[in-house]
């Protein structure tokens, strides 16, 4: 088997522009008991640091079909660069022990073509109950119930592990899965329900969350990552952000993120780029922009492996001739058509705001600057 | 208001059907009809409590839409922004007058909660298939502890009697944007709306959506009286004095609503929920800061009444 390792540091940021001054963010107010802790999980241990594991085995790409061995080789080479553990025992023992009560965040929202691959996240469980945190403790979360039940964790993972979600379907209806007393408040478009509250799960229950994205196009943030997956995962009425072509979702994604204790719990960044999304997102109900990054990122910076991701989704959009997701212009904004958007990739049904990474970084979430984030491949 | 009144103000179901259904009225335990005069001693003799209402009465009354939500196409989002038909502001404005709703079947049981809501004088022409549903929703009425309590406010709106100031209305109900229908501008009130002002130009008040935007910016989320969280499609009427409150709640989208979140101004101690289909509840997660009262309920299907006491 090949394989080699590199560090490098990254040039300066070939696509992404300078963070420009706004004046049309709105008042966003934060309402939270939880004090952080003194090494919030986000950025971590290693702010601007990301390791990718590379493997042209781990996806077979004409099925879709992942290789389940080739990603538990992947998973235990990350873990064991990103900590510098001699173990991967040891490299899981740097963030979780057996009295942990530890959540994993999945992204099913790509179904049926990319979502939290089944053998990171049984990795992810198996490396967990090796260090003897009880499946029973182990959570794997979303929203909403309907999309867990599509993605089907459970024939995966030891029987015992909690799959669970806060609402049954995205009906606006179910909100005891929400904690009343942890929430960001703001009135983006005149709505009368202001609030976004965090899963209970997350304030009262967990003590550890593992983060697991997809590398995925998103109609209004630009991109969907680790800020987007943890931060609109994890909260409330977060839909009513973007709308009429409009999206907020330049400041709400990374304050959301920063809410405590999301920010201080989400230690573990596995960032899945088995299969990716250039275009439609965050929804995959198509193979047509359906590609294969054969690739997983390991960080506890959502912002430095973001920062990557803009790259990676931009060079994909660059590469089929579609629009830049930092594109603004009006002509090519068909307000609400998703029809046209999913025919298009030169459509968008909102004006993106992939600036949200940067934001994020202002607010402490990790590096966004790619001369300052180091890198570290591998392939396996 | 006493026992008696609060009875007396349940809507009266108009049946037209014979006596042979007597026996379905029965079985859904719905004893108060209202019936065309002719047929009115055949069912008092059957041991209902008759109200004869005749084809010229029944003709007078204001005829009201069905309740609930409806599609509108580029205009209201099912889940994020529902167009709601509801008629509590028609009540508001004119809560002396005589109503009547035709509604198909699965709105009968949402129509008398409404009307209860806001203690109109309504008739019920219902479908037949509802006849269950509205009889526990009757009882359910009927067995609510009777509470009379003044109509709370946050804005006063000068009626003109223009349609354009009814759609106004509507919208600032829509928004739980808690009104009181006036004669003349009331120093009572932080904000009077009187339409046709250069402060509320009636060109202004044609979007009544975007006024009601307006009217809540004028008045700011944090003086308002009443915050619905957690649903778009629950619309509230509360009642209170200095040492109560009673709260209604009509839930118009169609599903049960788990932990809709309620923040009251004022402070208040002990509170109950009396819930349409589940009986009474505690409230939860009840605190008070900052000068307002929050609680949730843990479900409401079509309509729930929470009762609150002043806490000193």
């Amino acid at each position: 088997m090949h394989r080699r390792s590199f560090v490098r540091l990254l040039a300066a940021a070939p696509f992404a522009p300078a963070l420009q001054p706004r004046n049309d963010l709105p008042p966003l107010r934060v309402v939270s008991r939880y004090s952080a802790a003194a090494t919030p999980g986000m950025p971590g241990p290693h702010p601007g640091r990301v390791v990718s594991v590379a493997s042209d085995r781990c996806v077979d790409t004409s099925t879709g079909k992942a290789n389940d061995e080739a990603v538990r080789e992947m998973m235990a080479r990350g873990m064991r660069t990103l900590t510098g553990a001699g173990t991967t025992r040891d490299a899981w023992q740097r963030f979780f022990d057996a009295r942990d009560v530890v959540g994993i965040k999945v992204n099913c929202g790509g179904y049926p073509y990319c979502v939290s691959a089944y053998e990171i996240v049984a990795e992810v469980v198996r490396q967990l109950t090796g260090l003897g945190v009880p499946v029973s403790q182990i959570y794997v979360y979303e929203r909403f119930q309907n999309q867990m039940d599509e993605v089907n964790y459970a024939p995966h993972l030891p029987e015992g592990v909690q799959i669970v979600a806060a609402e049954r379907a995205n009906r606006n209806v179910d909100n005891s899965g929400y904690d009343p007393a942890t929430y960001l408040e703001a009135d983006l478009f005149g709505e009368e329900d202001t609030r976004s509250n965090m899963m209970r799960l997350v304030s009262r229950s967990l003590t550890k969350i593992i983060n697991i994205p997809n590398m995925k196009d998103h109609g209004a943030t630009g991109v969907t990552g680790c800020l987007k997956n943890i931060a609109y995962g994890s909260f409330s009425n977060v839909a009513r952000t973007h709308q009429r072509g409009k999206s907020h979702t330049y400041s709400v994604v990374g304050t959301l993120a920063a809410v405590e204790p999301l920010r201080s719990r989400t230690v573990l960044q596995i960032m899945d780029g088995l299969r990716g999304v250039w275009h439609g997102g965050p929804f995959a109900r198509t193979t047509r922009y359906v590609f294969y990054p054969r690739q997983i990122l390991f960080g506890t910076d959502p912002v430095a492996i973001d920062r990557l991701l803009l790259d990676v989704i931009e060079e994909q959009r660059r590469a089929h001739g579609a629009i830049s997701i930092w594109d603004r212009s009006p002509g090519s904004l068909k307000i609400d058509d998703t029809r046209a958007r999913d025919a298009d990739p030169n459509v968008n049904i909102i004006i993106r705001e992939p600036g949200h990474v940067e934001y994020a970084s202002t607010l402490g979430l990790g590096v966004y600057d790619r001369g300052r984030i180091r890198m570290q491949d591998i392939t396996v | 208001m006493t026992a008696l009144l609060l009875v007396v103000s349940l809507p009266c179901v108009y049946w037209t059907r014979g006596i042979e259904t007597r026996a379905t009225l029965e079985a859904a335990a719905i004893k108060r009809l209202c019936v065309a005069p002719e047929r009115a001693d055949s069912w008092r003799a059957a041991g209902f409590t008759v109200t004869p209402l005749s084809a010229a009465e029944l003709a007078s009354r204001e005829a009201l839409p069905s309740p609930g939500i409806a599609p509108r196409a580029g205009l209201a989002s099912p889940t994020r922004s529902p167009w709601i038909v509801a008629s509590g502001w028609r009540f508001t404005r004119h809560p002396g007058a005589k109503y009547v709703y035709d509604v198909p079947a699965g709105k009968a049981a949402l129509a008398a909660a409404e009307a209860v809501a806001y203690g109109a004088d309504a008739v019920l022409r219902i479908d037949p298939a509802d006849v269950g549903i509205l009889g526990g929703m009757l009882a359910f009425l009927e067995a609510l502890p009777a509470v009379d309590l003044p109509t709370v406010s946050d804005v006063a709106i000068v009626d003109d009697g223009s349609s354009i100031a009814g759609e106004v209305m509507n919208l600032l109900a829509r928004r739980n944007l808690l009104f009181q229908v006036v004669q003349a501008p009331s120093p009572r009130f932080p904000v009077n709306i009187r339409i046709g002002t250069p402060e509320y130009p009636r060109e202004e008040a044609a979007d009544p959506s975007g006024f009601a935007l307006k009217i809540r910016g004028q008045l700011t989320d944090e003086q308002r009286t009443l915050r619905v969280y957690g649903s778009e499609v629950v619309i509230c009427r509360l009642t209170a004095d200095a040492g109560r409150a009673r709260l209604h709640l009509v839930n118009y989208g169609g599903r049960e609503i788990e932990g809709l979140r309620v923040r009251l101004r004022g402070i208040y101690g002990d509170g109950e929920a009396h819930v349409a289909g589940a009986g009474r509840l505690a409230l939860q997660e009840q605190v008070v800061a900052a000068g307002a009262t929050e609680f949730s309920v843990p479900r409401i299907a079509t309509y729930a009444v929470i009762d609150l006491r002043t806490s000193r």
